[in-house]
């Protein structure tokens, strides 16, 4: 019996639409991950999209969204019978409870599991596909398809489904149902982002019911080989929370059983239906009204239909799901939204557009698709057709209703997401809510947008011959949007409406939308042209009556196109043609077209032709001139220059090459006592040969013109670093370089492998490579340079360059601003211009300064601070500061989320900074850290600058993070650092994961971020722990002193890793420690295994503690092997855990250093209070993958 | 006066579902009795624009109904066959909603033209009930409610009695018969009391054809002796299906009553029977199966 209900259960879920649609549904989300470089989840670009963890990862989310499906198919075993009336016929048969309920709950279970098997298939036929690169694809095992969909995915399917299951057998509501999803979903997010700190790790890994947290924990370090070939190990947390949340399901299970009643259900007594008998109806007399066809009516009837089609939206308990999942989903987005390091920002309004266009407009597509089949074909799936096709009513009035209610919908769901984006500002005490930005950057362009879209739905639906094949055309077009692209097709003339959301403009306080938002328009004005004429022509193939067949309204289309349709037809054409062509005057007449493929395919044809030069000498720039007029408005650069240049090399140079970035024009170029002798205009190189070689030490003048310009608007990559405020543009974009490099190639290994370019990887010269000495990590054609920047800009705007102002003139609408450096410089310029408010102040001889947008004035103040903090370090410790003024200017958020620093001169992006939220003091202090940061590379960068080989980048922005932290430990003492450390470390533990060529050691690090920063910030911070603060600043000092302002050779990182050496003296295990910090890649793995604290009879406690102690080091890939450990480590007691909110120096009991072993060891001590917590390493200056067992609580 | 001309209809997949059929329905309730399947639904839904045909002509007075299916709707009440309806709209949003369709634009005669047709029907009382509660009586109350908006000359009913208990049906057939007398009325059915009770003409479709038209009182009287009746054991039938044109049996306590089409008296038991119209169309079907 049992077993046929399960069977029959089974075979009815089959034959629901409910279960093709979702296989469908998440075998194309599969499909898409694996097959579109865009979406990527659990892949990156060494882990491939079918290893076991990119599986892994795809498995836990879609089991997450998966809640959607398998309770559409468990709850509907429940609700179905008393739906359709059958309920009385079923139960009225021998039956069991026990077999009728659990037998369709299997059943349905059994369906859903099967429908999620289109996952792993799509992957597997994912990989086989073509156009993934081969590099991106692992081995096929089968085994890892199995264990991932056996362990990860379907506890999490059968937990949901016995959960929901339950739920609806008592509630008896597909509604309460839903509403209980949508609310166990909220539950979920809120829950999941509250606990994501590295404390609540192991908490979340049992708590998670999804397995998220139990995977994390497994693999948070993994490195890219365990990712592409381990499995995650069904053992410890990962084990125990399978086992517990299929336990809980179990017990939700029999729950059901016990709220489900056999009986029918008693429907409530209402009040009897007097209607039959009712007598007192009013008499109705008067003449009949009389019908009539002229606009009146029309209007009505337009209105009604809107209205009828919206209320079947707003009405249907989908819409409610989709729009609470939307919105807490944005809003949980909007409210953890945060400047990285735990840190608040401003709820800006920017901001707020920026998370709900990632997060909410998936909503509004999904309705455009399922409601415009829903609408269409409502009156045959209601069987009104009929009575309704039969109506006196034109067939638009059925068309225009459609497309109209669901515009209308769509501005009622962003008007909701924007009530939802302005409450979280309100909650967060911000308020100002900016609803101009609020509807011109994102309701008014997305709505024109999605209503586009929305037509196309309608117009697929109304001819399909089937909603369920519109549905899947819809789908497929999505999928066609995502993937033309990468294969080069990205041109909006063709690709509908420019994307599914429409062409998405990037947004700044400063610069609003920009040429983008503009341009935005004039592509959603052509595609609304286009998407009338299909509404035309949906509407001359309108479905009315009983003809369902395409053929048939083919053959009359002529006929019903003659009149005023046809005349809107032919109008909407011509204005479609009419817009494209000027659209197409724009985007491939004004300015150049080309794809990301052809600048892909330009910069492998690039590096073919001239890569053979890199090592030809070339003389280099001692001087710089350049005249930069910007017209932001335009937008265009005009740049005359000239530079001087001299052969510092010991032979003759008898030619010289001179490159331009790829779509400068470069209207004039001259090189004193040279004549071009090849010019390679398609790559802007130019090969001149000197009529008299230039020998050893001579200078000669090259002079140039060039100009950055866009006219109108383009495509896509509209130019963003020259606009109307906000420009920001650095040199090497508009001036010339000498000799061949290896900026502008290729670095990506897939692609260097698709266009065959070797070696596989670019890497940087070898830290042996002596030959690399001669030039600086900045700039190849340049050392220290004079440099001699006149702007010209706007006469509202502020011109901004390297060097000190010594005139600035407005005149004639235009202001110009000339600047000059004292000493040589990097050559290494800004030019910025906008209009800013500026904020002076004077310290200590020096101008500080912040330019920055009115609106953003909260840290301005704080930046100044942290400038002054910073001077009062870096000048006391290092050397003195080499101007007399530094100056912070922000810049739009769409040039970056960064700031650089260039000679006193620091661009800071306001996406950072600008807008942190600092109030709260037990937050970490952004603001000071990326201020101190930049001030750091005006020693570290801008005094002294590493060779262009392995380790550079050890010298910058590992020494600006060595000034930073120490800026903000002399601000807010060292125990407040250790929270700053612990996620410098999880952030270099976790990106070594996802490292793509190999992990250096710091001394050979090769611009590799988690190392120079994250690494780096950790390295410093013990070694100056371990030889003391002030013998690393001797170091430092000494390192200043040999190379600051010298030209090549270039100092190495190894340079200044001796000087380490001598300061740290003959004491073997500094030494060794020196050798491991910067030479090897070492990780710890320390434990406190037992903290026990007995009370004296002298009031005094003994406390013992037993630690574990390892240090493995690890190769490029990740590969480990143990050493002997002796070194000194802290060990401390506390009473209260270090890291947590509250805790201060007060609450260190004892801190000593002392030597720790390989394996365990015991220690005692005498204490004067209680501990309550104990253990090594608490302030986590150690790289350990298991920070979080390092202090364990005291047991008595 | 409705007009058909050589009016034939397949269907996709290959079915004749009308073969030829020509017409005329004059002012008046007009009966159009078939059985299942006869190609009643396929003729109505021609007239009522909702499919056109392969070929022929339909005329309303001045209107091709083909070419200018717009201006025919325009006239037009129709009551399908079987139709659904909105889910949670209750009768009276959904009779005003169909006013507006039916150019009832007038907020003020339009809310009087709607209670008035509520009333007339009898579902005043209910108006407020969502239509999906409605019972079958109740749903086709309403339903000719929304074919009679808008003052229509033409309306089609198609099989509107089916599954009515008695007295609904009766309280269905006034009204038709009130509003009856000065519009062309198609009443499309398989009961034959419908069209008995009232209809002044009538024609019998059978296999997409029509093959008979007149005046019910005319038909019944051609049959006029010439109908004959026996009761026999069910054992029997086959013997005396056989040897006489039996137009119709049914049961009558366990024994079977035999209606058979003669001249002459056929003798063996047999006994002369004033027949109805149900003779007339069960004779008529009976001859158009044996012709086909």
């Amino acid at each position: 019996m049992f077993a046929k209900i399960v069977g029959f259960e089974f075979r009815y879920q089959l034959k629901n639409p409910v279960f093709w649609v979702a296989a469908g549904i998440f075998f194309l989300l599969t499909f898409g991950s694996v097959t579109v470089s865009e979406i990527q989840i659990g892949s990156s670009a060494n882990v491939h999209v079918n290893s076991p963890y990119a599986m892994a990862e795809t498995s836990l989310v879609l089991a997450l969204f998966f809640m959607f499906v398998s309770t559409a198919f468990v709850a509907n075993v429940v609700v179905r019978d008393d739906e359709t009336g059958f309920g009385p016929i079923v139960r009225a048969t021998r039956v069991k409870k026990g077999a009728y309920l659990y037998g369709r709950f299997v059943g349905a279970f059994l369906a859903a599991a099967l429908a999620f098997l289109a996952v792993p298939l799509a992957t597997l036929v994912g990989s086989w596909m073509p156009w993934v690169d081969p590099e991106k694809i692992g081995p096929f095992r089968p085994g890892d398809y199995l264990y991932t969909y056996a362990v990860l995915a379907l506890p999490s399917l059968f937990l949901t489904s016995a959960g929901f299951f339950a739920l609806a057998t008592a509630t008896r509501s597909m509604m309460a149902t839903y509403v209980g999803v949508v609310g166990v979903l909220v539950l979920y997010f809120v829950v999941t982002a509250l606990t994501a700190k590295p404390e609540y790790m192991t908490l979340m890994a049992y708590g998670d019911p999804m397995g998220f947290g139990a995977v994390d924990l497994a693999t948070r370090y993994w490195t890219v080989n365990e990712r592409n070939t381990a499995l995650v190990p069904l053992v410890g947390p990962l084990l125990w929370n399978r086992l517990l949340w299929t336990a809980v399901a179990a017990a939700l299970l029999s729950l059901a059983y016990g709220a489900y009643r056999f009986e029918t259900k008693g429907s409530k007594v209402k009040r009897r239906q007097k209607a039959e008998a009712a007598p007192a109806a009013p008499v109705f007399a008067g003449a009949r009204a009389i019908p009539r066809f002229d606009g009146r009516a029309a209007r009505a009837q337009l209105w009604a239909r809107t209205r009828l089609d919206m209320a079947q939206v707003f009405k249907s308990p989908a819409f409610f799901v989709l729009l609470a999942l939307g919105v807490f989903n944005a809003g949980a987005g909007m409210w953890f939204s945060d400047g990285g390091y735990g840190v608040q920002i401003y709820p800006v309004t920017r901001q707020m557009i920026g998370v709900l266009r990632g997060a909410f407009t998936l909503i509004p597509v999904i309705v455009a698709i399922y409601y415009a089949g829903e609408l269409v074909w409502r009156e045959r799936d209601r069987k009104t057709e009929e009575i309704i096709d039969a109506a006196p009513v034109p067939d638009w009035v059925f068309v225009a209703p459609k497309i109209l209610a669901i515009a209308l919908v769509f501005v009622a769901l962003l008007g909701v997401s924007i009530l939802a984006a302005v409450i979280v500002q309100a909650l967060k005490h911000y308020g100002d809510f900016e609803i101009g930005k609020y509807l011109w950057w994102y309701l008014a362009p997305l709505s024109v947008s999605l209503t586009l879209f929305a037509v196309l739905a309608v117009v697929v639906q109304a001819l399909s011959p089937h909603k369920f094949i519109g549905w899947g055309v819809m789908v497929l077009v999505i999928i066609a949007m995502l993937v033309l692209g990468n294969l080069g097709f990205e041109h909006n003339l063709y690709r509908y409406g420019g994307g599914v959301i429409g062409p998405v403009a990037q947004l700044s306080d400063l610069n609003g939308q920009g040429r983008a938002g503009e341009a935005g328009w004039w592509f959603r004005a052509y595609w609304s042209a286009i998407a009338l004429a299909l509404t035309v022509i949906a509407y001359a193939l309108w479905r009315r009556g009983k003809e369902t067949r395409l053929l048939p309204r083919l053959r009359r289309l002529p006929r019903r196109l003659a009149g005023p349709a046809g005349a809107i037809l032919a109008l909407s054409v011509v204005a479609a043609a009419g817009l494209g062509g000027f659209i197409y005057l724009n985007t491939n007449i004004w300015n150049p077209y080309h794809t990301g493929l052809d600048d892909d395919r330009w910069a492998a044809d690039y590096e073919k032709a001239f890569l053979r030069y890199e090592t030809l000498p070339q003389p280099k720039i001692t001087d710089v001139v350049l005249n930069v007029a910007l017209y932001p408005d335009y937008p265009k650069a005009v740049t005359t220059g000239v530079y001087v240049i001299q052969n510092k090399t010991n032979a003759p140079i008898r030619e010289l090459h001179v490159r331009f970035a790829h779509y400068l024009k470069v209207p004039s170029l001259s090189v004193e006592g040279a004549r071009p002798t090849k010019t390679f205009e398609k790559f802007n190189y130019r090969i001149f040969t000197f009529d008299t070689p230039m020998a050893p030490g001579e200078k000669r003048r090259l002079s140039f013109q060039t100009e950055l310009s866009q006219r109108g608007f383009v495509n896509s990559r509209n130019l963003t670093r020259i606009v109307e405020n906000g420009t920001f543009l650095e040199d090497d974009s508009f001036t010339p370089m000498l000799g061949m490099d290896r900026t502008m190639l290729l670095t990506d290994r897939a692609k260097r492998h698709k266009y065959g370019l070797k070696p596989a990887e670019l890497r940087m010269p070898k830290l042996e490579d002596d030959a690399a000495l001669q030039f600086s990590l900045f700039r190849k054609d340049s050392d220290w340079v004079n440099a001699d920047i006149t702007v010209s800009t706007k006469a509202d705007q502020t011109p901004i360059a390297p060097g000190y102002k010594v005139s600035d003139v407005t005149a004639g609408g235009r202001r110009t601003a000339h600047f000059v450096t004292e000493a040589p410089i990097n050559h290494f310029f800004s030019i910025q211009s906008a209009r800013y408010a500026i904020k002076h102040e004077a310290y200590k001889g020096i101008d500080l300064s912040v330019f920055y947008y009115p609106g953003h004035p909260w840290n301005v103040d704080r930046m100044i601070a942290a400038l002054k903090h910073g001077l009062d370090y870096d000048q006391a410790n290092f050397s003195p500061y080499q101007f007399h003024q530094v100056r912070i200017l922000e810049f739009p958020a769409f040039q970056g989320a960064f700031a650089q620093s260039f000679a006193n001169t620091i661009p800071y992006s306001e996406d950072i900074g600008f807008i942190d939220d600092v109030r709260d003091p037990d937050k970490i202090d952004m603001v000071t850290y990326v201020t101190a940061h930049e001030l750091g590379h005006q020693w570290w960068a801008h005094q002294v600058i590493g060779a262009n080989m392995q380790g550079a980048t050890m010298l910058d922005e590992t020494l600006a993070q060595y000034s930073a932290i120490m800026t903000m430990e002399k601000l807010y003492g060292r125990d407040r650092i250790r929270k700053f450390l612990k996620y410098e470390l999880d952030n270099y533990l976790r990106s070594r994961g996802g490292e793509i060529v190999e992990e250096e050691p710091l001394d050979r690090v090769e611009d590799q971020g988690y190392i120079h920063y994250r690494k780096g910030s950790l390295v410093m911070y013990r070694l100056k722990d371990v030889i003391g603060e002030d013998a690393v600043n001797r170091a430092l000092r000494t390192f200043l002193k040999q190379h600051a302002f010298k030209g090549a050779p270039y100092p190495r990182s190894t340079d200044l890793i001796a000087l380490f050496r001598q300061e740290a003296g003959d004491d073997p295990i500094k030494q060794q420690l020196i050798t491991d910090l910067f030479e090897k890649i070492t990780v710890y793995d320390l434990r406190t295994v037992k903290a026990v604290s007995k009370k004296r009879a002298d009031g005094r406690y003994d406390v013992t503690l037993t630690v574990s102690a390892k240090k493995h080091y690890a190769d490029g890939k990740g590969q480990e092997t143990e050493a002997a450990m002796n070194e000194p480590v802290d060990i401390g007691l506390f009473s209260k855990e270090p890291g947590k909110k509250d805790f201060t120096s007060k609450d260190v009991i004892l801190l000593q250093r002392l030597p720790i072993h390989s394996g365990e060891t015991t220690l005692t001590f005498v204490a004067d209070r209680a501990p309550t917590f104990a253990g090594l390493d608490p302030y986590n200056t150690m790289i350990d993958r298991n920070s979080d067992e390092n202090i364990k609580k005291v047991g008595g | 006066m409705l007009q058909i001309d050589e009016l034939t209809h397949v269907y996709g997949n290959g079915v004749k579902a009308l073969d030829n059929v020509t017409l005329s329905i004059p002012t008046g309730m007009f009966g159009l009795l078939g059985p299942n399947g006869a190609g009643k639904s396929s003729l109505m839904r021609c007239i009522a624009t909702l499919q056109t045909p392969s070929r022929g002509q339909i005329r309303f007075d001045d209107i091709d109904v083909i070419q200018e299916p717009e201006r025919l709707r325009r006239v037009l009440g129709y009551l399908p066959q079987d139709f659904g309806v909105y889910p949670r709209v209750s009768a009276y949003d959904m009779l005003d909603h169909m006013a507006i369709l039916k150019g009832i634009a007038e907020p003020k005669a339009r809310k009087a033209e709607v209670e008035r047709l509520l009333e007339q029907t009898n579902l005043y009382g209910v108006r407020k009930k969502a239509l999906a509660g409605f019972s079958g009586g109740m749903r086709q109350r309403f339903g000719i409610a929304q074919a009679l908006l808008g003052d229509p000359r033409l309306i089609i009913v198609d099989e509107p009695t089916a599954g009515l208990d008695p007295e609904e049906r009766n309280r269905f057939l006034n009204l038709l018969a009130e509003i009856g007398e000065n519009v062309v009325v198609i009443l499309s059915t398989h009961i034959v009391e419908d069209v008995t009770d009232l209809c002044p003409a009538m024609a019998i479709l059978a296999g997409g054809k029509i093959v008979k038209t007149g005046a019910p009182m005319d038909l019944v009287k051609q049959l006029s002796g010439r109908i004959w009746t026996k009761t026999v054991e069910k054992a029997d039938l086959e013997a005396l299906r056989a040897q006489h044109q039996v137009i119709s049996t049914r049961l009558f306590a366990g024994r079977t009553v035999a209606h058979v089409l003669a001249d002459e008296n056929p003798g063996d038991g047999f006994e002369p029977f004033a027949g109805g119209l149900e003779d007339v169309y069960f004779s008529t079907l009976h001859a158009s199966r044996k012709a086909a």
